[in-house]
């Protein structure tokens, strides 16, 4: 974390071009800021009734995401990542959720302002969701390719000018392709299967590819690929790169940095349902301003055997009906001083595109001090 | 480093569930196919493949939860017969397990101290007024503060019930740990946390592991060697630093490229189709790249010097003569009962 300021601020003068660059050639052209938002959600704050009263699972959470984006978030277990995803749907169930206050804006309309009806219209087409355990979106007592044909009727039907229902045997050949896209071998005899009877990847990749048949013009996928082998990993990632290419934007929930990393272009760092640190991918893991941040980049394992103990601080995830006064992160950073105990830090810009939630951030100088 | 476990020529096969007819029951599948391997004294063995690979499988040999389908099993120089259940309780005196799911691997009802209590009782090698002090000492070790104690499972974080399998499987002083996916159903801070306490454990408590994952990020970090498998069939073997740079069976090769870290950029874009094994001869020879007509032939172990074992035609520099004499006929190759028996 102490590097000399000189050193940092050529970092990030220099870093700032080469990921501009890169990233133009991986999106569509920058264009000015508020300009093809598909998806804005402002100081969301969400509690949950419990018995031990209100929990707040989100507070002031702001994010946003443009067209053939890939936006991350990235979190550990009680971060809100997942309540975020299904808020965004319009899935949470209330009660127990109560949103309190704030605007999630899809392609210029409030969601939380849309009635259940109009709400449905956009589940599918325009908005939709893998979940982390596969089992549970789909249905046990319908065949693979009963499942993804439905979606594919829902898209047509929806087309506007509306498209001619496929007919079967039509239907059947694009679902073989889409699976054969998906690695799967023999996909004609996958297509006769009942979930059950697929293994973990495969009904990953099957609740992947009914997602991707609507095109839906904003993907939310919550920890797709949570432990699948590398391989497999691999396969759905390409999926989702493939998907981006095709404008979908995604927003991309995990907790593993390694694939965040990988086809994230902006990340956002929650911890205790708030955002700590957000940016372009590169720079906030590479040059991380908030010490959580620099927590999870320290967790992943690196080198052999005989490398040093990984500096992680001690300490439990936050529970969330008993937080600590001032910055949540506080019991956990190494670097607490007296404010950080008593006010809680509010995001803010430190530098152009970045932003981090620490007073241990110098805005002056732009970065951690 | 002498050898704490020896393994020969394990097989565990299982019988298919689907029968062929109602007295035909179906074919049985080879979860593990001979497999060889060692773990030294204070040595932490890496296992690593995919999903199916058979890697939990031979963590439970280990612990005498499966019986071997053929092969032995010798740990400290003891062949263990595991028919015998005088040797399976020499295993389980021995060798201590930590399954994956810290949820389901501890009874709901019990609380901490319980849980820990339950090993001590089944051990029957401790007396009862040494118990408390046994928890003592393995719960700080372990870093399970005094307050969880009173508590019950599922008012602890998935960090501090692993902590809990771990106490269980150490109270009673063990030669050899088995960790089935220990960590990867935790968060990464939290898994962090679990992997220094494991390598700070194995160093106070002189043992050995055997660590099981599909994360090579995690099994680098952790282990001295590192075994490869592929659909039961162990093809690499060698020391950590050595497999991981310099691969040389095309499975290791692909699965180490595919691996993801924050430095690698970019998405390798994966051509292989999905990993069907091949039911004879080298189990990877149907995806294998480099493969040619010897394949069809179990190949043997070839090694490269320093321990490190690779099951694989392309390093086997036999002179194709003397080679040609030890392969099988081709109607051996195409199944033909009647033809001779490969030479073992």
């Amino acid at each position: 974390m102490a590097v000399d300021s000189s050193a940092e601020t050529d970092t990030r003068q220099t870093l700032a071009p080469r990921i501009g660059s890169e990233l133009r050639q991986a999106t569509r052209p920058e264009g000015e800021s508020g300009d093809g938002r598909v998806l804005e959600i402002r100081d969301l704050t969400i509690d949950f009734a419990s018995v031990d009263g209100r929990v707040r699972i989100l507070n002031g959470v702001s994010m946003m995401a443009r067209k053939g984006e890939v936006v991350g978030i990235v979190g550990e277990s009680g971060s809100g990542k997942t309540t975020l995803g299904l808020a965004i749907l319009g899935l949470l169930d209330s009660p127990p959720a109560n949103i309190v206050s704030g605007s999630v804006t899809f392609e210029g309309r409030d969601l939380l302002k849309l009635r259940p009806a109009e709400m449905e219209m956009i589940h599918g087409t325009g908005i939709n969701m893998v979940f982390q355990e596969p089992l549970d979106s789909l249905n046990p007592v319908y065949t693979v390719e009963t499942q993804i044909g439905e979606a594919l009727k829902v898209q047509r039907k929806r087309q506007d000018p509306p498209v001619t229902q496929a007919t079967e045997g039509e239907t059947k050949g694009l679902i073989t392709d889409l699976l054969r896209n998906l690695c799967i071998d023999k996909p004609e005899e996958v297509l006769e299967r009942y979930p059950h009877e697929l293994s973990g990847g495969m009904r990953q990749r099957v609740a992947i590819s009914i997602s991707t048949i609507e095109k839906p013009r904003l993907m939310i996928s919550d920890e797709p690929t949570t432990g699948l082998d590398a391989y497999v990993q691999n396969r759905i990632l390409g999926m989702f790169s493939a998907a981006r290419k095709a404008g979908e934007t995604l927003l991309y929930i995990t907790h593993d940095l390694t694939i965040a990393s990988q086809i994230c272009d902006r990340i956002y760092i929650m911890y205790a349902g708030r955002v700590m640190e957000a940016g372009q991918t590169r720079g906030v893991l590479q040059e991380p301003l908030h010490p959580y941040t620099s927590t999870l980049v320290a967790s992943v394992p690196q080198g052999y055997e005989d490398a040093p103990p990984l500096s992680v601080q001690l300490g439990e995830p936050p529970d969330l009906r008993n937080l600590p006064g001032g910055c949540k992160f506080n019991p956990r950073c190494p670097y607490a001083k007296d404010v950080c105990r008593e006010t809680e830090p509010k995001l803010e810009e430190v530098f152009a595109g970045r932003y981090a939630a620490c007073w241990r951030v110098d805005k002056e100088l732009g970065r951690f001090s | 480093m002498g050898d704490l476990v020896e393994i020969e020529n394990l097989t565990v096969a299982f019988r298919s569930k689907r029968r062929e007819g109602l007295f035909r029951s179906g074919p049985s599948l080879k979860a593990l196919d001979d497999v060889s391997l060692t773990i030294g004294e204070n040595e932490t063995f890496g296992l690593t493949g995919e999903t199916g690979s058979g890697k939990s499988t031979l963590a439970k040999v280990l612990v005498g939860l499966y019986r071997p389908t053929s092969g032995t099993v010798r740990f400290l120089g003891r062949e263990i017969d595991y028919k015998s259940r005088k040797d399976i309780a020499y295993l389980r005196q021995n060798v201590g397990i930590v399954f994956q799911d810290p949820v389901r691997s501890l009874n709901p009802s019990l609380t901490v101290k319980d849980v820990i209590t339950e090993a001590l009782i089944a051990a029957k090698s401790v007396p009862k007024k040494d118990y408390d002090e046994r928890i003592n000492f393995i719960t700080k070790l372990v870093g399970v503060t005094k307050d969880l104690l009173p508590r019950r499972p599922r008012e602890l974080s998935g960090g501090q019930r692993q902590r809990i399998s771990l106490a269980r499987a150490l109270v009673v002083p063990k030669k050899l740990l088995v960790l089935d996916e220990p960590t990867s159903a935790l968060d990464v801070s939290i898994q962090a946390q679990v992997l220094n306490t494991l390598k700070r454990l194995k160093s106070e408590l002189n043992m050995s592991y055997l660590f099981i994952t599909h994360d090579i990020n995690v099994i680098k970090y952790v282990s001295h060697r590192l075994g490869v498998l592929f659909y039961g069939r162990l093809v690499e073997v060698g020391d950590t630093r050595t497999v991981d740079t310099v691969p040389k069976h095309p499975y290791t090769q692909s699965l180490i490229s595919h691996v993801l870290t924050l430095k690698k950029v970019g998405l390798q874009e994966t051509v292989v189709s999905e990993h069907r094994p091949a039911p004879s001869g080298c189990r990877y020879r149907i995806v294998c790249p480099s493969a040619f007509e010897r394949c069809a032939a179990v190949p043997e172990w070839v090694n490269l010097g320093d321990g490190h074992l690779v099951s694989c035609f392309l390093y086997d520099h036999t002179s194709q003569k003397e080679s040609q004499a030890l392969l099988p006929t081709p109607a051996a190759m195409s199944g033909d009962p009647r033809a001779p028996k490969e030479p073992s």
